[in-house]
């Protein structure tokens, strides 16, 4: 095989997050009625049903009585939703008292929590109203202006490109821990490298950066040792905070949080001592630009339109873009990207060459070289097309299939002309005195299936390396019997 | 998860003053109890997911009012306001819901609001325009699946049969799966309806199980009610009653006489019709000896059509 | 716009003056022609409201035979893919609304090519038989490439034929005919004004549709027996002209009477173990509507009893019916400025609580009984589908 190692970037999706977190840490996730809200959406179909069934009843449910729930033709998803709501301990197999058959329960915190979200009761827990009116609030285009800046910055930093934007300390580690990039030095300097998890990455659409990047996040956070909990917490009502309606223009500003009161949540969970955690995950959150806050001392934020994508990714809809596409791929292999951002150059630049720059346009051309180039760099055919086809412009959206058949064959060919090569270790039997002898042992390898490649003239054969001894015991053999 | 469909659920809650003031007077159930029950069980249908629609109608003996949505507000103004968490949402469904229903129970009924039965067809028929409209605003983006459930009190009116038939047909026409919960009496039309369109029929027992019922069948959406939840396995042990009432004395007959004007059922022959007043003809005996007497006279009428022209 | 289904006297299209279709649209102040398109829209919707008028006596109970022309002019490609094709697909919807409307009423399918006339199916009130046999007619014309519809039809051949059956239902039914024609020539064995004459004599009412054009013996048919003509202009037009039958005729023609039916309660299988046959379509099942009167089994409703010859319907059947005879009375129309002048409060429809003042139309439709105003949208709803008015229920005006 090619040496190249295929690195696959893998997004997990929130539930498949859940899953991998310890029983104790998601019992006091569920201490927060928002967070149960979001974990009771997540959950399959049935699964909620099953949920809002047993939730005003404080008896344990037999798994007998769970499975007499679904039909027959239902049984897959019936096992699919018993193993989701283990999986993430809303239920827990309890074995019922005095009798050998075993039970679920539901979990005493997230019945009790979904409990009060429904019924009401407990604090309010975002609330601005004692703040007054902000004096400097913002409206969506100025916060989506930011949230591209801030993003697209982090994105040059992992391109490499020359305007290199400040980018603290925090998130260059995240970047070389998560497997971006790739850190060297060389004469005393230190310099980033990206790598083809990396590349893979520039290729994903903006919501499935901005989630694969957040739970990259939260397993560096873990890794420092810091408590999930308040961070899942604040990440979950940021998302929920924009759950509602997702496009309405006056729901964004309306969320805005005092230091107060979260100080003042955090004050209900004394396990974890310092409330400047959640304090810095937003600063570093307003670095990626997925929060907006006026000043390091604001007492107020905004969440951008990036956090409404990861809410977005978790309800498994496809996230509207912070922009409309730019591209127009045509069938000669030319590629206009209407655009001014220097990132999208770099990201183009990637794959294509580019011809001509213009103010609003630049001509690329999609060439053999370009292509395998960016595919030793570990970026695959498909990666390329699906990025072609995400940002694509409005007009070229028009056309079924989007991206034209022959330039989507020609891509995929170039890339498949790296693996032309196939490596296969054999051994090479040459110097044969005779013709015949020759002959006869090529003929033995055939037979066996063992020849790989044979030069009658030069007499010259390579047999693959398992069926070398059998060859080679052969040989001695025949050689002995013609010598005798 | 669960595909692009948008769920509408139109709940209809029958406060007929007079069931309930005599129930609570015997001390058997009160309906703020009820009404509790009821807001938790919308709750838990907002919880389940964010694109739900909700609308409630409270069906009073002659009239029916939205509690929800708020009706003097325009919606697209009030969504904005909850729409910063759920939390909220919820509560301002609620406060909306219940300020309303204060309202409606403060206002007092005057003596002709006494009536014994149900104003039940009317809200449906509130309903379904609201699930219209509704639809109609979505249909370019999706397909909605639409439900309206009834909680019913008081007796059946059966000077309503008519409109709840068009109702009942309309529903089915527009694919709304209707649903009951009958608190008193069994009600023979809406039987006839939740089993044309498709709905579940429960009653329910005692008022302390009013919640679970709630949740346990009325929660699921009805396709996933037909594929793969189980919900009772007494529920096709009734059969439903699709006898005709006749139209002189109200009494349930299994032969009967159609007048083949109108469509009036009678239980016994009468010679004219109590409807549209078309007189019949006794017997067939008469009725041939007379068309033959009428086919000359028919036959001559062209004629003089063709000497006028 | 559609000359063909007035009357005579009107000239042809042709005839008339040079009409300046595009004059209805106008743009307004900004260039835009969204005002006048949501007017013409609101327009559209209005024209559906007034094709609905009350009728004094309806005939219900309805016997009609469909007479199918299968020659050789339905291979025409004119409608996609061919004539015949589109006219069974059509049908087939149609058979579908027909029995939604008529719940009471029975339909029986005739075809005519080669010169014969045939029955495709019996006369009869369940839908399925119906659209069994079309799509099997349909299968069997793409089977063949369309090599079954063959030679000219005939007009009296089918028309006796349905007669034969017509003349013997009870005279309080209505009997009709419905003719779709392709060719444009007949070949009948003797002169066919005679079998007009007689058909006019039992009754029958007899309407033509021609998918080619107008001719002279159809329009003669259609007059004289008090039924509908007219030629279709594209495949919409036709569905048009079809759904025009789907509603009630004036029943003035027929005889009215008492008729005796029964209403079998249904027996859910398991309350009633055995296994029994049902008598009209001879399968072996468990549980179905027992005959009040004689106790023979039927899967089915409405049916007539085989035994005892009761007609059979459950109460929703006939309930059916009712808006028929009960319409909902128009609406009255008037702007909302003149509503609130005359002391109207409500802002929003009744039944939707779509806000009155703002959106596209500026009137508010007020029930007569009631003095309830709704939109629009929901004055066409409850007239096309509702059939009532909730607030008359509300306020317990209804009939």
């Amino acid at each position: 095989m090619n040496g190249i190692e295929r690195v696959k970037l893998e997004c997990k999706s929130l539930h498949q997050y859940l899953c991998t977190l310890p029983q104790a840490l998601l019992e006091s996730l569920y201490e927060h009625p928002a967070t149960c809200t979001v974990v009771f959406r997540e959950l399959p179909q049935l699964a909620k049903y099953y949920v809002m069934r047993v939730l005003f009843v404080d008896k344990p449910i037999t798994k007998v009585a769970v499975t007499s729930w679904a039909t027959n033709e239902a049984r897959s998803e019936h096992t699919e939703a018993v193993a989701a709501l283990c999986d993430l301990h809303v239920w827990n197999e309890v074995i019922l008292p005095g009798g050998v058959s075993s039970a679920y329960s539901l979990s005493f915190t997230f019945r009790k929590n979904l409990q009060k979200t429904l019924i009401g009761g407990g604090e309010s827990w975002s609330s601005t109203a004692h703040l007054g009116p902000d004096k400097h609030a913002k409206d969506v285009a100025e916060l989506d202006k930011y949230a591209t800046e801030r993003w697209e910055a982090l994105l040059h930093f992992l391109v490499g490109s020359a305007s290199n934007s400040a980018i603290s300390q925090d998130l260059q580690d995240l970047l070389v821990q998560s497997g971006l990039i790739r850190v060297g030095e060389e004469d005393g300097r230190r310099y980033t490298n990206i790598t083809a998890k990396g590349f893979q990455f520039l290729l994903l659409d903006s919501g499935s950066q901005v989630w694969f990047f957040v739970l990259e996040y939260l397993n560096w956070v873990r890794d420092r040792g810091m408590n999930l909990v308040p961070i899942l917490r604040f990440i979950f009502e940021l998302s929920f905070s924009s759950v509602g309606k997702v496009s309405k223009v006056c729901s964004l500003p309306n969320v805005t949080w005092s230091q107060s009161t979260k100080a003042k949540f955090l004050q209900d969970l004394p396990t974890d001592g310092k409330d400047d955690r959640v304090l810095q995950c937003l600063q570093h959150f307003r670095e990626m630009g997925l929060v907006m806050q006026r000043k390091r001392t604001s007492r107020r934020f905004y969440p951008t339109r990036l956090v409404i994508n990861i809410a977005s990714r978790m309800q498994n809809s496809s996230s509207s873009a912070l922009s409309t596409g730019f591209i127009i791929a045509e069938t000669n292999y030319r590629i206009y990207a209407y655009t001014n951002s220097e990132l999208q150059y770099a990201i183009l630049a990637l794959f294509c060459e580019m011809l001509y720059r213009f103010p609003n346009v630049c001509v690329l051309q999609l060439t053999r070289e370009s292509v395998q180039t960016a595919v030793v760099n570990g970026i695959t055919a498909d990666q390329i097309l699906h990025f072609i086809r995400a940002n694509a412009h409005p007009d070229m959206l028009k056309n079924d299939p989007v991206i034209a058949p022959t330039l989507a064959d020609q891509v995929r060919l170039w890339a498949m002309e790296r693996d032309r090569l196939t490596f296969q270790e054999g051994v090479l039997y040459n110097q044969f005195l005779a013709q015949h002898d020759f002959e006869v042992l090529r003929n033995y390898a055939r037979e066996l299936g063992a020849l790989v490649w044979e030069n009658a003239a030069k007499r010259n054969m390579i047999v693959t390396k398992d069926a070398h001894d059998q060859v080679k015991r052969y040989w001695k053999r025949y050689k002995k019997e013609s010598g005798t | 998860m669960d595909p692009g469909e948008q769920q509408v659920l139109v709940v209809i809650f029958d406060v007929s003053p007079v069931w309930w003031g005599l129930k609570s007077l015997q001390g058997q159930a009160h309906i703020t109890k009820f009404f509790d029950s009821l807001i938790i069980f919308m709750n838990s249908y907002l919880m389940l997911h964010s694109d739900n629609k909700l609308a409630v109608i409270a069906s009073h003996s002659t009239k029916s009012i939205f509690l929800y949505p708020p009706p003097q507000a325009g919606n697209e103004q009030n969504s904005s306001e909850y729409g910063d968490c759920r939390d909220k949402h919820f509560a301002v469904v609620d406060n909306a819901i219940i300020s309303s229903f204060k309202t409606l129970m403060s206002d007092g009924c005057e003596e002709k609001d006494m009536r014994s039965d149900s104003l039940i067809a009317g809200s449906m028929a509130n309903a379904l325009c609201y699930i219209h409209r509704i639809t109609q605003e979505l249909e370019s983006r999706e397909r909605a699946s639409s439900r309206i459930l009834v909680v019913k009190a008081a007796d059946d009116a059966a000077s309503q049969y008519m409109s709840f038939m068009n109702v009942i047909f309309a529903a089915q026409k527009e694919h709304v799966v209707v649903d009951s919960c009958v608190l008193g009496q069994d009600s023979g039309l809406l039987q006839q309806a939740c089993d044309m369109t498709g709905g579940l029929y429960l009653k329910v027992p005692s008022q302390y199980a009013f919640l679970q019922y709630l949740l346990t069948a009325f929660l699921t959406e009805p396709e996933l009610r037909k594929d793969s939840l189980v919900l009772s396995r007494t529920k096709s042990l009734h059969s439903v009653d699709y006898r005709a009432a006749c139209f002189c004395h109200r009494c349930l007959v299994e032969v009967g006489f159609v007048c083949s004007v109108c469509l009036s059922i009678f239980c016994q022959f009468s010679p004219i019709c109590s409807t549209c007043e078309t007189v019949f003809r006794p017997s067939s005996l008469v009725l041939k000896s007379r068309k033959k007497r009428k086919v000359p006279s028919r036959s001559s009428s062209p004629c003089t059509d063709a000497s006028i022209k | 716009m559609l000359i063909m289904d007035e009357d005579n006297e009107k000239a042809y299209r042709w005839e008339g003056d040079y009409e300046k279709t595009w004059e209805a649209l106008r743009e307004d102040d900004s260039g835009s022609l969204q005002a006048s398109i949501d007017a013409e829209i609101n327009k559209a919707k209005k024209r559906r409201l007034l094709k609905k008028q009350r009728k004094v006596r309806l005939g219900m109970m309805r016997h009609i035979f469909i007479v199918l022309d299968m020659s050789q002019a339905m291979t025409d490609q004119d409608l996609k893919p061919n004539r015949a094709l589109v006219v069974l697909k059509v049908l087939q919807k149609f058979v579908e609304n027909f029995f939604d409307q008529n719940p009471i009423g029975q339909l029986g399918f005739i075809i005519t090519r080669a010169k014969r006339a045939e029955s495709l199916s019996e006369m009869s009130g369940t839908s399925q038989s119906h659209i069994k046999s079309l799509m099997k007619l349909s299968s069997e014309i793409t089977a063949t490439n369309a090599k079954s519809c063959t030679g000219e039809p005939s007009l009296q051949n089918s028309l006796e034929l349905a007669e034969k059956t017509l003349k013997n239902m009870p005279s309080h039914t209505s009997r009709e005919v419905v003719v779709i024609m392709g060719s444009l020539t007949s070949c009948d064995p003797s002169p066919i004004y005679d079998t007009i004459e007689h058909i006019k004599m039992q009754k029958i009412r007899c309407s033509v549709i021609g998918l080619s054009a107008e001719v002279h013996i159809c329009r003669h048919l259609a007059n004289e027996t008090g039924g509908t003509f007219g030629v279709i202009l594209d495949q919409t037009h036709f569905v048009d002209l079809l759904n025009d039958h789907i509603d009630p005729p004036s029943g003035m023609a027929t005889d009215s009477s008492l008729i005796k039916m029964g209403f079998p309660q249904h027996i859910p299988p398991h309350e009633n173990g055995k296994v029994s046959m049902c008598m009209s379509t001879k399968q072996f099942s468990v549980g179905g509507y027992y005959c009040p009167q004689c106790q023979s089994k039927y899967s089915e409703l409405p049916v007539q009893c085989e035994v005892c010859s009761l007609t059979l319907v459950s109460a929703p059947h006939l309930a059916r019916s009712y808006h028929h005879l009960f319409p909902l009375p128009q609406f009255s129309e008037i702007q909302y400025a003149r509503y609130v002048h005359q002391g109207g409060r409500e802002q929003n429809c009744f039944s939707c609580l779509k806000n009155l003042q703002k959106g596209s139309e500026s009137s508010v439709h007020q029930c007569n009984k009631c003095k309830t105003i709704f939109c629009l949208d929901c004055n066409v709803f409850m007239h096309v589908t509702l059939h009532c008015c909730p607030g008359c229920i509300n306020s317990r005006c209804e009939i």
